[in-house]
């Protein structure tokens, strides 16, 4: 759903995310000072994964939702959500992302996307992403070093 | 999983002949039947090295390796005969890449897995004949790349052209290629050429959700990104004659075009939607498995038939699209050289299915069984006479093709009879990858990748520089050896080799 979202005072996050080494795919690895962070670097790191973001510019907003029934299911889910975001209408890549709620009772998030639709020519071709996995996905909680981890296989 | 020293694990592997390994049960937990693999000394040092590197016990973070999940998979309720590893396998989903594995119909207990397929249902190779040869090619090849690549959209974010709305889709689903045949994008006999005819009558675009419909439309007649391609290719050599007259190809030299790839977003959700159901299924039937990643239901369940009336509608799906690219690399040529499609000859050799499950009859332990055959990045290579196989094939056998990696060659092979009894009729389907993708793009240069592409008089057209790196011919396994192991192995036959000449890439 496209939300209204003004470009005054728009800041963009720092990168706090990487790709790691996976025979035929590749492992998202995002991070933050809290789980939520740590989620929406991961969902970033995905788009950076499809073209190069240096390229694109945020000139719309959409909302989306997410549920799970555990933690590995909310962010299997939210990455789910996103993909969904980019390979259908309106084919949104993202630069930001924004959670506005993260509920860890009832395991929901809702998140504004930050991005423009892709488009031929304006922003480089990457890999493409084929479906979010389980495999080896694994949430990190250091609620003592407030250091959170997230990492995530996705198909290519 | 099991850890145990390296040492202590090789105890487990049998080397029974130049060409081809025993995984005896224990290996993994549960194991119902013996895994089997097939690699030459090359490809064995590389499985070999990939399980010792997972035998760190107490690491982190790392993934099974190929031989592991064959034996994981000979713990699957219903598996019957062998869990087989082809010799380009390497880890992948639940299943390794390049592991065939067959459930027993009439057993309650059997499972159908989505893993077991994976997530592009109904990735496949297609190979069309032209009566061009090499001379006549090359002084327009540029100019040829660029027109199949500004005829096909590749890539990330691109969009098919063949106007298509909800409706469309629904039908194309359902008719398959026969979708393709009634709107004009094939001839009638492209469809004799494909397994199944292109068409799953057993698809149901009612067990599709509306997800995967949405992903699905814009994308149908693209090519996609990762390892699809289209290639020009030329004919460098004839092991089988007579086989390849069949095929309608005549001598060294000869053009011909091949194009790989899938059923591209719509069966990746299908594949993602299965998955979720599946996990619920497990628990509600209290279905064990070795490793979370092999989600699986009994066939007969709800959650089974569900998925295996979708993947049908997916495998439609993939046949349509590789029609309209068919479509669009016919336009293309005709046009380069100002005459039609018909009088270049552009027939379809043969279509295969290397991401598949489908039912089948095989002999067991000297008795006829319906089965439910798993093939994941592995091909079906019928033999002779085989009533499976359409009739130009049927004294040939079924022509099995596969794919090299951008800038090596591919080969045409012809199923065998011992590959029937020996691997349910299955075979390799491409080199398989030996490099990850991030080290490939840390280790090799992508200026260099291409120059070299040049060097050697391939032209290339690739939407994502990035690619370049990942897909270069030094990321994967020789395909040579993958070829040269399965004709050893005896369980298909080499029969034709072509080389590229030009490359479109996503």
């Amino acid at each position: 759903m496209e939300v209204e979202f003004s470009k005054e005072n728009f800041l963009l996050p720092e990168m706090k995310y990487e790709y790691l080494d996976h025979t035929a795919d590749v492992q998202l690895h995002g991070w933050g000072s809290t789980l939520q962070e740590a989620f929406e670097q991961c969902g970033v790191a995905m788009f950076g994964y499809m073209t190069e973001l240096d390229y694109v510019s945020v000139e719309s907003c959409y909302e989306i939702e997410a549920k799970g029934d555990d933690i590995e299911g909310l962010l299997f889910h939210f990455l789910d959500e996103l993909l969904f975001l980019f390979s259908a209408e309106p084919f949104l890549v993202c630069k930001k992302l924004e959670i506005t709620k993260f509920d860890l009772d009832n395991f929901e998030i809702v998140c504004r996307c930050y991005g423009e639709p892709f488009e031929l020519g304006k922003h480089p071709q990457g890999t493409e992403v084929k479906a979010i996995t389980y495999s080896a996905m694994q949430v990190v909680q250091d609620v003592e070093h407030s250091h959170y981890e997230v990492f995530v296989i996705i198909d290519i | 999983m099991v850890v145990r020293p390296y040492v202590e694990e090789l105890k487990y592997l049998e080397k029974i002949n130049d060409h081809c390994w025993r995984i005896k049960k224990g290996f993994q937990p549960n194991m119902n039947v013996e895994g089997v693999f097939y690699v030459n000394s090359r490809l064995e040092k590389l499985m070999l090295e990939e399980l010792k590197n997972s035998c760190r016990p107490g690491a982190v973070g790392g993934f099974l390796p190929g031989v592991k999940q064959i034996a994981n998979v000979a713990a699957l309720p219903g598996i019957v005969g062998r869990s087989i590893g082809l010799p380009d396998i390497h880890s992948g989903y639940g299943f390794a890449i390049g592991n065939m594995a067959a459930f027993d119909m009439d057993d309650p207990l059997s499972v159908v897995s989505p893993g077991g397929v994976g997530f592009d249902i109904n990735c496949g190779v297609r190979l069309l004949r032209t009566n061009l040869y090499e001379k006549d090619v090359q002084p327009v090849k540029e100019q040829l790349a660029q027109s199949l690549f500004d005829h096909i959209p590749v890539g990330v974010g691109s969009k098919g052209i063949i106007p298509m709305n909800a409706r469309d889709l629904e039908e194309a689903l359902e008719m398959g290629m026969d979708w393709s045949l009634r709107e004009g994008y094939v001839w009638a006999e492209d469809k004799e050429h494909c397994e199944e005819y292109g068409r799953m009558l057993s698809a149901d675009p009612a067990k599709v959700s509306m997800r995967a419909k949405k992903r699905g439309l814009p994308q149908l007649g693209t090519l996609g990104a990762g390892n699809h391609y289209a290639e020009i290719q030329v004919v460098d050599e004839i092991y089988d004659k007579w086989s390849a007259s069949k095929m309608g190809i005549e001598e060294k030299g000869q053009v011909v075009v091949m194009i790989h790839s899938g059923s591209r977003g719509f069966g990746h959700q299908v594949a993602t939607d299965a998955l979720v159901q599946m996990e619920k299924a497990m628990k509600r039937d209290k279905i064990e498995t070795n490793d979370r990643q092999l989600a699986c239901a009994r066939i007969n369940s709800v959650e089974g038939q569900d998925y295996l009336k979708a993947m049908a509608a997916a495998a439609n799906f993939a046949w349509v699209n590789r029609s309209s690219m068919t479509f669009l690399t016919r336009q293309a040529f005709a046009k380069m050289f100002n005459t039609t499609p018909d009088d270049l000859d552009m027939h379809v050799i043969y279509d295969v299915s290397h991401n598949i499950a489908k039912v089948e009859n095989h002999i067991v332990d000297g008795r006829e069984r319906k089965l439910l055959v798993h093939r994941k990045g592995s091909t079906r290579a019928f033999p002779p006479h085989h009533p499976l196989i359409p009739v130009d094939y049927q004294l040939t056998g079924q022509p099995v093709l596969v794919g090299g990696t951008m800038g090596t060659c591919s080969y045409v092979l012809t199923g065998t009879e011992r590959g029937m009894q020996e691997t349910f009729g299955s075979t390799c389907h491409g080199a398989g990858r030996a490099l990850s993708r991030a080290k490939s793009r840390r280790n090799l240069d992508y200026k260099e990748v291409l120059d070299k592409l040049e060097q050697i008089g391939i032209a290339i057209r690739v939407a994502s520089p990035k690619l370049v790196m990942e897909e270069a011919p030094e990321a994967y396994k020789d395909v040579t050896d993958v070829v040269d192991t399965c004709h050893a192995a005896g369980i298909s036959k080499k029969c034709i080799k072509m080389r590229p000449i030009a490359v479109i890439k996503g």
